[in-house]
């Protein structure tokens, strides 16, 4: 069952990168694209390393982390639904059949192209930057992420308030719960990742938007779609998303600070954040 | 209720007449200390522990609506969702809770085991005996009663027994459900014959051969929301366990009931003297060996019931330290006084006060291996670090686990799955042997494997089922899976009545709910009815005592047209406020603003 759900995944997430490559890189973008692309590789090999280090930790202690977390983590379910009330039973209460089809696709889909496809787009770019400080931003939210998951006990909103809010996704398309809990278990819901790794992808987008003047519509767009369906679908509370952003402001603008240094480029390498920057940096 | 803000706000208060009184001088202070020896009044407030949707269909659902009942008589409830294991290490080890709504396991459905769930003597004890630190002294006695008289005695400590706890509710019954399962009967059958919540259920399926999809492989795959297997298969353990299905087939008893009547199983025979405390020969059925090829002996028996009894068989024999008896099958050990060896397949239980009807429950045990469990006497601990009143025995994941039952342990994948085989060598499967009328009566293991696979919900356990990658559904997945269940072709609905009702427990340690009648009242604003045919969807019924439908139950308990002992204080499922006011007042408690306030906190 989940090799199938995954072979679905690849499928469809390729055809989308053939897509948007096709709608997004223009031809004169990316004339020796190949050496480019090593080059670029070459420069963010460090800091790649890093992400995959953060997301095989991620994986490894993740059943460590939900023993950890009923130990010393707060069972916040309760709070946030004391913050928020009903708003998911509301906003779940607006959708259709057709928009329900569609933010499931987009929670599954669409997340995997959303963060996929700029690190394949700016790895053929000649500029270095918008895919190094993606790569990091994404180190930053799995780290950050894991801590609050430690930290906080919560259940969604399908999984508290069954009365108000349907558990859409898995309603509709139930293998998709095969692949979801490989990737993630029901008590991390507090920040929403899937929330602020599309709101990261967006934030770069606009950071350097000169870079593929095409992406940003389609990157915004998806990264609106993707926040609205955590909700839509009865996965996450407003305060998860809310969270969710934060975490990707904090991401992104922690990156930008080790990309450039707290006062701007002349900064690199003063003092250890100055030397870890320079490090993780590694100018081509 | 919440400790740290009760002594926050007395802390202000205080704070607060201080100030004043060094203002005004001594009068004043005189009158402030008058003051502050009474409470400030506060709302009572309760928390309901319980399990989420993606680990039970019903459990949430009807927490919030019993909150919601609660809300309506002017209580500050909260409901706080945690998971399997986390719920039974806060409520039946910590007893760090106030309410929590889970199912009572089905061997409550017995008189005398209600001894351990209610005797005030275990309300110290972890586990499943009194969790709810339930003290009735009159309760004691009729528990005491009831397992020492026979006949119309019996009957009749029984039923004031049924009808005192009734009264004073150490818990509610909400609602008793109908189990739901998705089946596909491609490979197997005989679904409707089959009691999938008891081990030997699974001895009743049969095999349908001449359409086997697979080829030959007939590996029973059965998908469940419930985890816990795959990573413990400790039979003692509490928090791992929900009924012991799986740890019933790996590992055996002396004796099974089948059909509501005790049978041999590893026993061969047994024999009961006449004494006011009894005494029974079990001689053990011939040539049974454990899984790892050694001989199951009368040694293992008697070991078995001395580990039960303190799992640290008596370590600091000088009495220093308290015995740690197995949590688990507390209730069916505490009727064995002794167990000895007395010939190479024969060994002599000597009983506490009780009959010999009651006492042969104490055969239902699992026999342990004493070569593998002699080494977990010792204290558990992390590190080195001693962790308390606690043994290797009630914490060891027991994996791999060596049984002598129908199905032995071939490998598992924690959060995954788990697979078992069939035991060739089990005395169910040999040709020879003396088991030929047992297996008559229990039938035997159909299937080469069983295997476990764990789902994230409900709803994946039936699409698993549907898209044939699992035999059925190991628990229960809801009513409002049904309609799912009937679209699909070759997939069978199954729905049993099931042995193990949701309740509501108490915990009366707590302030307010220590108070009978506090209880009582709650009691009353739980409409059982309501919650059948709602939360339910008419899959459940109501019931009072957890005796309901047994030959034990007084008929003064019978459900007719509301719940005759707490009746509901309202009507369809709507308190009527002014009623459950009326009621709480009566108990001694007031209202402010809509809020209830009172009692002694």
């Amino acid at each position: 069952m989940l090799l199938a759900v995954l072979l679905q995944v690849v499928a469809v997430v390729f055809a989308l990168h053939v897509l948007g490559l096709s709608l997004v890189v223009r031809l004169e973008d990316v004339r020796g694209a190949v050496g480019t692309a090593r080059r670029n590789v070459r420069a963010v090999t460090p800091i790649a390393l890093t992400l995959g280090g953060v997301l095989a930790v991620n994986g490894v202690v993740r059943n460590l982390s939900v023993e950890l977390s009923w130990l010393i983590g707060v069972n916040a379910t309760e709070l946030i639904h004391a913050l928020e009330g009903r708003f998911v039973a509301d906003l779940q209460s607006l959708t259709t059949p057709e928009l329900t089809a569609y933010f499931s696709f987009v929670y599954v889909f669409g997340y995997v192209f959303l963060l996929t496809f700029p690190l394949v787009a700016y790895a053929l770019h000649d500029d270095v930057r918008p895919l190094y400080t993606l790569l990091l931003s994404y180190t930053l939210n799995y780290g950050l992420g894991l801590v609050c998951y430690v930290l906080v006990v919560a259940y969604g909103p399908r999984n508290f308030m069954p009365e108000l809010v349907d558990s859409l996704l898995y309603a509709n398309w139930p293998r998709s719960q095969v692949l979801t809990s490989q990737v993630n278990v029901n008590t991390n819901v507090f920040p929403s990742l899937h929330t602020s790794l599309s709101v990261t992808v967006a934030l770069v987008a606009l950071r350097f938007r000169e870079t593929y003047r095409r992406w940003l519509p389609i990157a915004g767009f998806l990264a609106a779609s993707i926040t609205v369906s955590t909700m839509s679908l009865g996965i996450h509370w407003l305060t998860d998303v809310v969270a969710g952003v934060v975490l990707a402001v904090a991401s992104v603008a922690g990156a930008e600070w080790v990309a450039t240094g707290p006062g701007g480029e002349s900064e690199l390498g003063r003092g250890p954040p100055g030397r870890l920057a320079s490090w993780l940096r590694k100018p081509p | 209720m919440r400790e740290r803000s009760s002594l926050a706000t007395r802390r202000a208060i205080l704070a607060g007449f201080g100030s004043a009184a060094s203002a005004l001088g001594a009068g004043c202070l005189r009158r402030a200390r008058n003051l502050a020896g009474w409470q400030s009044p506060r709302q009572v407030q309760l928390r309901i522990k319980t399990l989420p949707v993606d680990a039970d269909p019903y459990a949430l659902k009807l927490a919030r609506t019993v909150a919601g009942w609660f809300r309506a008589a002017g209580i500050d409830v909260s409901v706080v969702p945690m998971a399997d294991q986390e719920l039974s290490r806060q409520t039946l080890l910590r007893n760090d809770f106030e309410l929590f709504v889970m199912r009572l396991p089905s061997r409550f459905r017995e008189p005398d085991a209600l001894y351990a769930l209610l005797h005030s003597r275990f309300a110290d004890a972890p586990g499943w005996q009194n969790p709810f630190g339930y003290a009735n002294l009159d309760v004691d006695d009729l528990l005491e009663t009831q397992r020492r008289t026979d006949g119309d005695r019996r009957r009749a400590a029984l039923t004031q027994l049924q009808t005192t706890v009734a009264r004073t509710q150490p818990f509610t019954i909400l609602t008793v459900p109908d189990d739901v399962r998705a089946v596909r009967s491609t490979r197997f059958t005989n679904w409707r014959a089959v009691d999938l919540d008891a081990p030997l259920g699974y001895l009743t399926l049969e095999r349908r051969s001449e359409t086997d999809e697979s080829g030959g492989d007939s590996t029973l795959r059965v998908a469940v929301t419930d985890r816990r297997a795959t990573e413990n298969l400790n039979p003692l353990s509490v928090e791992y366990r929900r009924d012991g299905v799986l740890t019933g087939l790996l590992y055996d008893p002396l004796a099974r009931e089948i059909d509501g009547e005790l049978v041999p199983w590893l026993a061969d025979a047994w024999t009961f003297s006449a004494e006011r405390q009894p005494v029974a020969r079990v001689t053990l059925r011939e040539g049974v060996t454990w899984h790892d090829g050694e001989s199951l002996t009368p040694e293992d028996v008697a070991f078995t019931y001395a580990l039960l009894a303190d799992t640290t068989l008596g370590a600091d024999a000088d009495g220093t330290d308290a015995p740690v008896p197995s949590p688990r099958f507390r209730g069916r050990s505490s009727l064995v006084d002794d167990v000895r060896v007395v010939g190479d397949r024969t060994v002599e239980f000597r009983f506490v006060d009780v009959i010999a009807g009651v006492g042969a429950r104490a055969f239902t045990v699992p026999i342990l291996p004493k070569h593998v469990w002699r080494d977990r006497t010792d204290p558990a601990s992390i590190g080195g670090i001693d962790l308390g009143p606690v043994t290797d025995a009630l914490v060891t994941n027991n994996i791999p686990p060596v049984g002598s039952g129908p199905l032995r342990f071939v490998r598992n994948t924690p959060r995954e799955g788990l697979v078992l085989e069939r035991s060739d060598e089990h005395f169910l499967h040999r040709p020879e042997g003396s088991a030929g009328s047992l297996r008559a009566r229990a039938g035997e293991v159909s299937f080469d494997r069983l295997s476990i696979l764990v789902v994230g919900s409900n709803v994946t356990g039936v699409e698993a089922v549907a898209s044939g990658e699992a035999d059925l559904t190991g628990t229960s997945v809801g009513a409002a899976t049904v309609p799912r269940i009937g679209r699909t072709d070759e997939v069978d609905l199954l729905v049993t009545r099931s042995e193990t009702p949701y309740v509501l427990g108490y915990n009366a340690r707590r302030p307010h709910l220590n108070n009978p009648r506090v209880r009582n009242t709650l009691a009353g604003l739980i409409d059982g009815q309501h919650l059948a045919n709602t939360v339910l969807s008419g899959y459940g019924r109501p019931a009072v005592g957890p005796l309901w439908a047994t030959q034990w139950y007084p008929e003064a308990l019978e459900w007719s047209n509301g719940n005759p002992v707490t009746p509901f204080l309202g009507s369809d499922g709507k308190v009527d406020r002014r009623r459950a006011r009326a009621a709480f007042r009566e108990t001694g408690y007031r209202y402010d603003d809509g809020n209830l306030i009172g009692g002694s906190t």
